[in-house]
C-alpha cells in the first residue's frame, strides 16, 4: 500500500450514519482552500462507495484510502 | 449541474416511508446535484405545521428521530420543497398550514421540472 499522503485537516465522522458523513464532508470541503487535503474518518459501512461516488460527482479527487479496524480513512483534495 | 427530482407520495399514516426520499435528496445536494422534492398525494400531510416535530421516523430499536431533523438537514443543504394545490385540497390543507420553505407549483410546472431533470425518482 502506498504511504498515506499529507493532509491539512482532519474531519471526524466516526459514528455518524448515512447520509451524515457525506453531508458533513460536503459542508467542510466548501470551507477549504483549493488543493488542500482533508482526512475524513468514518465508520458507516457504506462509506467507501459513498465517498467514491461523492468525489466522482463533485470533482474533488479522492487521492488515497485506507481501512483499519473498521475505521475508513479518506484523503480528499479540494479541487 | 446535474439535477434530480424526487416525488414523495407517502404521508403521516406511513411514518416508515416518510424520511427516505428526504435524506436521499439531502445526499444528492451534498453531491452538488440540484435537487427538489415534489410532495403529492399524501406527501403534503408531512409538511403540515407541527407534524415534523411529532412524527417519529421509526427505528427497529425504538430510538427513532423526528421527521423535523431530516427536513432541516435537507433545507439546510438547499433541497427545494414543492407542493401543488390539488394534493393540499385532498387533505383540507392551505399553503399557510404548511411549514416554511415550501413552494407552491402546478402540474405544468411539475412536468416541466421532470422534463428538465436528469432523473425523476418516485416514492
Amino acid at each position: 500500500m502506498a504511504d498515506a499522503p499529507a493532509h491539512d485537516e482532519v474531519l471526524d465522522a466516526k459514528g455518524l450514519l448515512c447520509p451524515m458523513p457525506i453531508v458533513k464532508l460536503a459542508k467542510f470541503v466548501k470551507t477549504m482552500d483549493p488543493q488542500k487535503v482533508v482526512l475524513l474518518e468514518a465508520t458507516d459501512p457504506g462509506s467507501v462507495p459513498d465517498v467514491n461516488a461523492w468525489a466522482k460527482n463533485t470533482g474533488n479527487p479522492l487521492i488515497h484510502q485506507e481501512t483499519v479496524d473498521k475505521v475508513m480513512r479518506f484523503w480528499i483534495q479540494k479541487a | 449541474m446535474s439535477s434530480l427530482l424526487y416525488v414523495h407520495t407517502g404521508g403521516v399514516n406511513n411514518p416508515e416511508r416518510s424520511a427516505t426520499p428526504i435524506y436521499l435528496a439531502t445526499t444528492a445536494a451534498a453531491m452538488d446535484v440540484e435537487v427538489g422534492i415534489y410532495f403529492t398525494v399524501n406527501g403534503p400531510t408531512l409538511l403540515k405545521k407541527g407534524v415534523p416535530e411529532t412524527l417519529i421516523v421509526p427505528k427497529f430499536d425504538g430510538n427513532g428521530a423526528p421527521l423535523r431533523r431530516f427536513i432541516d438537514q435537507a433545507q439546510d443543504m438547499g433541497v427545494k420543497f414543492y407542493v401543488c394545490q390539488p394534493s393540499l385540497d385532498l387533505h383540507g390543507l392551505e399553503k399557510d398550514d404548511l411549514i416554511d420553505g415550501v413552494e407552491m407549483i402546478g402540474g405544468a410546472a411539475f412536468n416541466d421540472m421532470a422534463l428538465e431533470a436528469d432523473q425523476v425518482i418516485c416514492f
